[in-house]
């Protein structure tokens, strides 16, 4: 049973405590990530699963409504948490008009800050860096033994993990210059021999800055403490998908832990008397599950059944749970 | 012995001033000159879609906000306005 493996990499690997499923949409990387959140709860650990998908669906797999109530304890030790992007962009603006507000003595901002303000909370990216801030936030708080992350799908997480990258060298230019000047400044207040120079305020909140998105940058490339599984179904398409997505998650040196097959239909089936749409679909599924295990082998985890009904509610979260691992999955020979 | 120190005392200040006045000044003038030529260039980078020039995530850009205020509406003169043959001479 190749269930176990999966299992063995959670045993085997104690320290990787941020575990992430990624795949198209629509595979089960929800499905996956609440259901390894379930298992790991039963285990007696702390376990937070959040959604970095602004149309996240937490909430559905759960049948409760989390979304933008914070991290909501749903069985003892799971935790979930929908982050409320609009909430969390609308505290942030306020927050910096505040702060202007009392830095300057102002009762109402000027009109371009004011506009700006605005104009800033607009731009179409603005979304996924305040879910990729809340992220940090949770992570450095460091409260849970767990993190399960529950991916965007493939390429809106790409843009996710080149985000971290891409900021962390704009900040890491944007530094150098602000200590270039303040050697200048140092230089001035030198030769006029003046003794007290203020503390560049930019300088710190810039090196704060950078240090939040190298934190969770580092985690999302940490071989030692992260798990990055690729979910994929027995089809062509995905098939296709899956392999240039896993090169490019390589160039960005995220760690790839393995891969979990998701709806593959019961062997069994066949030996009933089933119509030949079935047996069709049974035929090609077989095609595509050779191939998946000459491509990537060993790599494969568990194979995981489509079931009867959909996966919402505790219940089938359990028994998914089983499925990937206890062994209740479909034999990875597939015969 | 007060006195003469304090004689002594402001000499040393005016040939101390005088030093600066012929050296050093310049060369402090000099610096903060670059340094804030830096400081346009540093808050185009971070603000610059006040100008309609959007240069960085602007999620981050929003932190910085606050401490530049006052420099906005002295940049945003110094990069909008128009520029002469006396600019090369300042």
């Amino acid at each position: 049973m190749t269930a176990i493996s999966l299992r063995r990499i959670f045993t085997e690997n104690p320290d990787r405590r941020y575990i992430m499923f990624g795949g198209k949409g629509g595979l089960g990387k929800t499905t996956f990530s609440a259901a390894t959140a379930y298992y790991l709860a039963r285990q007696g650990y702390k376990v937070l699963v959040f959604s970095v998908d602004p149309q996240a669906s937490l909430s559905d797999i759960f049948q409760r409504d989390i979304f933008g109530k914070g991290p909501v304890e749903i069985v003892p030790g799971l935790f979930a948490q929908e982050i409320d992007a609009d909430r969390r962009i609308r505290a942030y603006q306020e927050e910096i008009r505040q702060k202007i507000r009392t830095m300057y003595g102002f009762e109402t901002l000027p009109d371009e800050v004011e506009h700006y303000i605005e104009a800033a909370a607009a731009e179409p990216a603005m979304e996924e860096s305040a879910i990729f801030d809340e992220v940090v936030d949770i992570v450095v708080a460091g409260q849970y033994d767990y993190y399960i992350y529950d991916l965007v799908p493939l390429g809106h997480a790409l843009y996710y993990l080149s985000m971290a990258k891409v900021y962390d060298e704009w900040i890491e230019r944007i530094t150098r210059l602000r200590e270039e000047m303040r050697q200048y400044e140092e230089m001035a207040a030198r030769l006029k021999r003046d003794t007290t120079l203020e503390e560049d305020k930019i300088l710190a909140e810039l090196q704060d800055i950078r240090m939040r998105i190298s934190t969770s940058s580092r985690i999302l490339t940490d071989r030692q403490k992260t798990a990055f599984f690729f979910v994929l179904v027995p089809e062509e398409m995905v098939l296709i998908d899956t392999q240039k997505a896993a090169q490019l998650f390589r160039r960005f040196n995220v760690p790839i832990s393995g891969y979990i097959v998701n709806r593959v239909l019961p062997e069994e089936l066949a030996r009933q008397q089933i119509p030949a749409y079935l047996q069709n679909r049974l035929q090609m599924q077989r095609t595509y599950l050779d191939k998946i295990r000459h491509l990537f082998g060993d790599e494969v985890l568990a194979y995981v059944p489509e079931f009867e009904r959909d996966v919402t509610g505790l219940p089938m979260i359990e028994r998914m749970a089983q499925a990937m691992f206890d062994g209740a999955g479909v034999r990875g020979e597939g015969r | 012995m007060a006195e003469g120190k304090s004689f002594f005392g402001e000499i040393k200040r005016h040939v101390q001033d005088f030093i600066y006045g012929m050296a050093a000044h310049e060369m402090t003038r000099q610096a903060l000159k670059t340094r804030g030529s830096m400081e346009h260039l540093f808050i185009l980078i971070t603000m610059g879609d006040i100008l309609g020039v959007p240069i960085l995530p602007p999620y981050y850009s929003l932190r910085l906000l606050p401490y530049v205020v006052p420099q906005i509406a002295t940049w945003k003169r110094s990069m909008l306005r128009e520029k002469d043959l006396t600019d090369a001479l300042a």
